[in-house]
């Protein structure tokens, strides 16, 4: 058995007993992580003609094929990452103002009235109160515009990271 | 020939080194700015820092687009900073008083955003005056405690800052190495040359000592 076939079953039966998020705010948030920026999913740089083209001019450089390939995806990858570090900053999460600036305790008679025709109790307009309160809690802690679009964009520092370090080495490796 | 190099940057091949530089500049980049951004700025920045490239190659120029572009970040966080700062003050200033009940955020923020820039018509002028003055704070108390309360944020932004400057020195790193290269092989290419000058006049030589 090669070293590479063993590595991989050991691979497999290690991923068996991973278990992944396990509440359910965690399995939520988990399943939407690819979809907001896309940079997780792996890119096909080689057949895009920008591709191409880059690793031409690359070449005239009087850099080997392998290194130009190298330094035209890291060049293109950066790209990616830094084109979605712009889209992710200009376009935050939008601030829901009547959350966020509603008077909770001066709307618990508001909560009473609506509630009164299904017989409820005081109980139950306590909990829809606690319930908002929550929620603009909640709002209020993402903060404004501002905070929003920079909470967002510090988690992209690691795909940042990661692609500028990939295109540093293709080139100074060449 | 001309390629374009996905963003925006076009070269011509066939051009000599020198003239690159200057055949660049033109072309150079769609810059993706916000709208109250200046081009010129951005370009200018771009054309400073292209004029100190000793070999502008086409990888060097990319390289140095992208570097004035972590450049450009740094000013946006920077101001970022500022406005994370603005944006606490009026929350703050927002929740001060009875006026929790009759302003709403959006008006305090800007409102105060005019305040603080010094654009602030004289009855707004009043207004910020008369909150602060119920909520019994300056306007330098006010900037303490906004400070405190968008520390969380402030520190992302520094970050942001951080990973900036660390993406700054590996383009340089990178920019170096290529100078270094390019420097290399010219020197090289000049011993290559001088070695066979010396040979073919060491043939020559020879040939001469021959009898004919």
């Amino acid at each position: 058995m090669t070293m590479n076939h063993r590595r991989s079953l050991a691979n497999r039966s290690n991923a068996l007993k991973s278990t992944g998020p396990r509440s359910e705010s965690g399995k939520r948030a988990s399943s939407q992580n690819s979809r907001k920026h896309g940079l997780n999913s792996a890119p096909d740089f080689e057949s895009s003609v920008e591709y191409q083209k880059l690793v031409d001019l690359i070449a005239k450089e009087g850099f080997s094929a392998f290194v130009c390939a190298d330094i035209a995806t890291g060049l293109l990858n950066y790209r990616r990452v830094m084109d979605s570090y712009y889209d992710t900053y200009t376009s935050p999460e939008p601030v829901d103002e009547f959350t966020r600036d509603m008077n909770v305790k001066g709307s618990i008679p508001i909560f009473r009235e609506l509630l009164s025709p299904s017989g409820s109790k005081p109980q139950d307009v306590r909990e829809m109160a606690a319930f908002f309160a929550s929620m603009q809690r909640q709002e209020r802690r993402k903060g404004g515009p501002v905070s929003r679009r920079c909470s967002d964009t510090h988690k992209l520092i690691r795909y940042q990271r990661n692609a500028i370090a990939r295109l540093s080495r293709a080139v100074r490796q060449g | 020939m001309l390629y374009n190099v996905h963003f925006g940057i076009y070269v011509d091949v066939a051009m000599p080194v020198e003239d690159k530089s200057k055949s660049l500049l033109p072309f150079l980049s769609s810059p993706k700015l916000l709208p109250d951004e200046s081009e010129a700025e951005f370009q200018s920045g771009l054309q400073s820092l292209l004029s100190e490239l000793d070999n502008p190659s086409p990888l060097a120029v990319a390289l140095v687009s992208q570097l004035n572009e972590s450049f450009w970040w740094i000013k946006r966080h920077t101001k970022d900073k500022e406005l994370l700062l603005h944006e606490a003050m009026a929350r703050l200033l927002s929740k001060a008083g009875s006026y929790s009940e009759t302003y709403d955020n959006r008006k305090v923020s800007e409102a105060l955003e005019r305040y603080l820039d010094g654009r602030a018509v004289k009855d707004e002028a009043e207004w910020i005056d008369e909150i602060l003055d119920e909520s019994k704070l300056t306007l330098s108390d006010l900037r303490v405690r906004a400070f405190k309360d968008a520390a969380r944020h402030i520190k992302m932004v520094d970050d942001l800052i951080h990973r900036q400057h660390q993406t700054i020195r590996h383009l340089q790193r990178s920019i170096d190495s290529i100078d270094y290269k390019s420097r290399l092989i010219k020197r090289m290419d000049l011993e290559l040359a001088a070695l066979e000058s010396k040979q073919s006049v060491k043939g020559a030589l020879t040939l001469d000592d021959e009898p004919s």
